[in-house]
């Protein structure tokens, strides 16, 4: 279920909300201890740091890409997405740090030094990080609740904390191989800390179990036909599976069982990141389909083929028949077709979420765009946004990056020690 | 100036549960660490587990600090204290020579502000037959010997901080101590 209400989050509205003060205020206070940290890294190793610094960023590019990407029909506002990044650099990570070392510290005391140095990290890490990240997610509800409209929502909100505190985190780590090595201004321990941590180990990071943790919220927040208790309960478990996806990652088991080469350390890493991320997957795909059933539905309401025909319904719906459409356009019409079609799909989205609305004063000047694309479209004798056959060049293309990216990922594990 | 409504409040309210949320993280958590001690009496000549099957026999007296404490499989650490001493050792994988680990822990030592290294190194030994070197190093308001040793493709990095005073008497249990570091090779 879609909520009905979707109100655009401009920046300024969301200065009238008295919550986001209060938010503001703590990512104001998360960004002075994260500046103190960096300016204590760059003062000591400069180069290092800055080469960190630019590596995790470069890396948060195609990771904030992606999860934007998921929500293509009711894009959220850039600066919640904003908003949601800086409380996993910021602030969930200044909390993470004093409240992890305590954790690990509690275990050390309560059980043992051996408990702590096998499983500290899986079961303090985990429980403190989580509960930080996850309350991202709540602030934007607090704050700007109609934007949480599809268990989808609170997927793009909840993993973009996690990117935010994964880049974060990443550069402290990076930088602090480099003070554990021991031969100065050095970027050689970014570069390793960077394959591992970006190439090896980035996918199935906070990014992954942030994500999870938001769906539960998002669940919560739309699932208003379900039972309080349901909803709360869907909620626990999605952060349940997000603190167990952790604890696993975190955890010692494997650590030894397979061998030392490369392609045991490959299958660890896929027995331990491949469970949630295929869970996630799954989720991203079924809340997807719910949201694009929604907003298409509304769409077919308005039984006007110049504004959206029967087939370019059924593409709308889908990620790779979207882009499959503007790759057909690109073949028949080149550039300025796959960029009128691009267009065309996204004024057609933004026309589907404000069907949706109660009233939008937008939905006139979205049509009339709708109908200039289509103009372009006709005069470049390519009038359909459809999807096209499956192309041989496009399957030969998937197999050439997946095996690229194989490579990348055994290249990077032999680099670090693996083979 | 306008009006707060309803629904404002209570999400007003609500953020104010996320912070006293974090607050609890960011400071309750820590504050219920410092109840509870740390340190942990230890039985006089018994090895105590360092990490990657190293082990050492702590100066008699002297208590393991649990929080700097993390004997693991491949990697580890223990810190002991005397007084106001700290002992600490730390255990990692390592592939150099020993004067590479050496210029290593230097450098790792001069690299925090104020510190500095004194006066030159001088070979050490354990009883275990590990080589090791071992120096001297000043910092604002206490000093410090370190030592490190090479051996069964680990470095066994050794730190000892305090005053002046407290170190004069000390050091020579600890250096006793540092003599009993074993590698035994089990853990890994």
């Amino acid at each position: 279920m879609i909520s009905a209400e979707v109100r655009p989050g401009r920046a300024a509205a969301l200065a009238r909300v008295p919550a986001f003060w209060v938010v503001a205020a703590l990512l104001l206070a998360g960004a002075v201890r994260m500046t103190l940290i960096t300016a204590r890294f760059a003062t000591a190793y400069p180069i290092a740091t800055v080469t960190a610094v630019l590596l995790f960023a470069l890396l948060a590019v195609p990771f904030w890409w992606v999860v934007r990407e998921l929500d293509f029909l009711e894009r959220e506002p850039i600066e919640l997405l904003v908003l949601a990044f800086a409380w996993g650099a910021l602030v969930a990570t200044s909390v993470s740090i004093p409240a992890g070392t305590a954790g690990e510290n509690l275990i050390a005391k309560l059980g043992s030094p051996q408990l702590a140095a096998g499983w500290g990290a899986a079961l303090a890490g985990p429980a403190v990080e989580e509960i930080a990240k996850t309350l991202g997610v709540v602030v934007i509800v607090l704050i700007a609740r109609p934007q949480i409209n599809s268990v989808l929502d609170g997927v793009v909100y909840g993993a973009m904390v996690g990117l935010g505190f994964q880049i974060a985190e990443d550069i402290v780590f990076a930088v602090g191989a480099v003070a554990l090595a021991g031969q100065g201004d050095q970027i050689q321990p970014v570069i390793a800390t960077f394959l591992l941590r970006g190439f090896v180990s980035g996918v199935w990071s906070h990014t992954l179990f942030g994500a999870l943790a938001g769906a539960g919220i998002g669940y919560l927040v739309v699932r208003r036909d379900r039972r309080p208790a349901r909803r709360i309960g869907v909620a626990v478990l999605a952060w349940l599976g997000a603190w167990a996806s952790h604890a696993l990652w975190n955890s010692p088991l494997l650590i030894d069982g397979l061998g030392n080469g490369a392609l045991a350390l490959l299958a660890v890493l896929v027995l331990k990141g491949l469970p949630p991320l295929l869970l996630i997957l799954w989720l991203v795909r079924r809340a997807h389909d719910r949201e694009a059933e929604y907003y298409v539905g509304h769409l077919a309401t308005l039984r006007d083929p110049e504004l959206i025909t029967e087939s370019e319904m059924r593409v709308l719906g889908s990620g790779s028949a979207r882009a499959s459409a503007r790759r057909l356009a690109g073949e028949s019409a080149g550039r300025a077709g796959r960029h009128a079609v691009r267009r065309l799909q996204r004024a057609q989205a933004r026309l589907a979420v404000e069907l949706s609305r109660a009233s939008s004063s937008e939905r006139h000047t979205t049509c009339e765009h709708i109908r200039v694309q289509r103009r372009v479209l006709r005069g470049l004798g390519h009038p359909e946004a459809i999807a096209g056959p499956r192309s041989w060049r496009h399957t030969a293309s998937t197999i050439v990056t997946t095996v690229v990216a194989i490579a990348v990922l055994w290249v990077a594990l032999s680099a670090l020690g693996g083979a | 100036m306008a009006r707060i409504t309803g629904r404002e409040l209570k999400d007003l309210v609500g953020t104010f549960g996320v912070v006293a949320t974090l607050a609890g993280l960011a400071f309750g958590l820590p504050a219920v660490d410092r109840a509870f001690s740390a340190e942990r009496p230890l039985r006089s000549g018994i090895p105590v587990d360092v990490g990657a099957g190293v082990t050492v026999v702590p100066p008699s007296g002297a208590t393991l600090d649990v929080t700097g404490t993390r004997p693991g499989d491949t990697m580890g650490s223990a810190l002991f204290r005397l007084g106001a001493v700290q002992y600490r050792i730390a255990v990692r994988p390592f592939d150099g020579n020993l004067d590479t680990a050496a210029t290593r822990l230097r450098q790792r030592i001069t690299g925090t502000p104020g510190y500095q290294v004194t006066g030159s190194q001088l070979a050490v030994g354990t009883i275990g037959g590990l080589d090791g070197l071992q120096g001297g190093y000043t910092a604002p308001g206490r000093g410090g010997r370190y030592a490190v040793f090479v051996g069964d493709g680990l470095t066994i990095e050794v730190i000892i901080s305090g005053n002046d005073l407290d170190l004069g008497r000390t050091l020579p249990q600890i250096e006793a101590s540092t003599r009993t570091l074993r590698v035994d090779g089990t853990a890994r």
